[in-house]
């Protein structure tokens, strides 16, 4: 476990048992820990995949947060407000195979981009967003700023905005 | 080199995702690790480190990727940050910031102390800390929950 502080992405499905055998089939994630209510629904869980964590649970309204709602892409035309970059070793290539017999709707196929990482999109059966990244090459931030024509800075105070 | 890379990052979509780096800053003390812009000016890609941990910062780049401002404080992803200590103190910065208290610090059935805040564009932070061990058969008591894979 990593020291100091952890961030852990959470992603609301409509149908979340579905969701945890359907990542599971696509992606291999494993669930760890499954919170079952007295009436059968999953009320909270976490899937682990390379060390990593991320949570699957149920969409979520109630007067604990005011106006604010928990949903699944479904809900609003498929838009997303978040989504979650998956970093892979190696065999991205084919991973992104499995997805799609699993059903993965490939958004953008497996590519190498500048920044020296081989990556791909894929949207799952409710539309969240996974991307997909596995390190190719390890491009210097001169090189990156000459392939791309962008400008890359480390800091706020470096790029201008102390 | 170790890669201080989380293998599951969250990306956060903005109206004014510059907006947001600065108020990450200020209210929770992230720093930005990278900063990407193109010739305007506009950002292309962020990131801001917490610790070890990383998040990354973006626009609102495709008419699938929308900030809750957008679409009436909806949020299809969350992010969960868990800390080791002072959890009522990162409140009260992230209160003085302008972060939006939805749900005070209170200490939880499965021993986390947690609140529960939502930022400018409305994207909604849980923060956490352990304060207490419990075991699994203590939380299944104290909640009604049946929970599996508790160690």
């Amino acid at each position: 476990m990593a020291d100091g502080p952890i961030f852990h992405p959470t992603a609301f499905y409509r149908d979340p048992l579905a969701a945890l055998k359907w990542l599971e089939a696509a992606f291999g994630f494993e669930t760890t820990t499954l919170v079952t209510e007295p009436s059968g629904r999953v009320g909270y869980s976490e899937m682990s995949f390379n060390g990593g964590v991320v949570s699957i649970n149920p969409e979520f309204s109630g007067e604990i947060i005011g106006d604010a709602r928990m949903v699944s892409p479904l809900e609003i035309e498929g838009r997303g407000t978040q989504f979650i970059r998956v970093h892979l070793a190696e065999g991205i290539d084919a991973h992104c195979e499995r997805a799609r017999a699993a059903g993965a709707r490939i958004t953008q196929e497996p590519h190498d981009e500048f920044y020296g990482e081989r990556t791909y999109r894929a949207m799952d059966p409710e539309g969240h967003v996974w991307n997909f990244a596995q390190p190719v090459a390890a491009p210097s931030l001169e090189d990156m700023e000459k392939a791309s024509g962008l400008k890359l800075a480390t800091s706020l105070r470096e790029a201008g905005h102390g | 080199m170790a890669d201080w890379r989380a293998p599951l990052m969250s990306a956060v979509c903005y109206v004014d995702p510059k907006a947001a780096l600065k108020w990450l800053e200020q209210a929770f003390g992230f720093e930005v690790s990278m900063l990407i812009e193109d010739g305007e000016g506009v950002l292309a890609h962020s990131e801001m480190r917490f610790g070890n941990a990383v998040v990354m910062v973006g626009s609102e780049w495709s008419a699938d990727h929308k900030s809750p401002k957008s679409i009436g404080g909806k949020n299809t992803q969350t992010v969960h940050i868990q800390i080791e200590t002072d959890l009522d103190a990162h409140c009260e910065r992230a209160r003085a910031a302008g972060a939006e208290i939805m749900v005070e610090p209170a200490t939880q059935f499965y021993g986390d102390r947690t609140y529960r805040c939502r930022d400018p564009e409305g994207h909604i932070w849980t923060v956490a800390q352990t304060v207490e061990t419990v075991t699994r058969e203590e939380a299944e008591a104290a909640s009604g929950l049946k929970i599996t894979g508790w160690v």
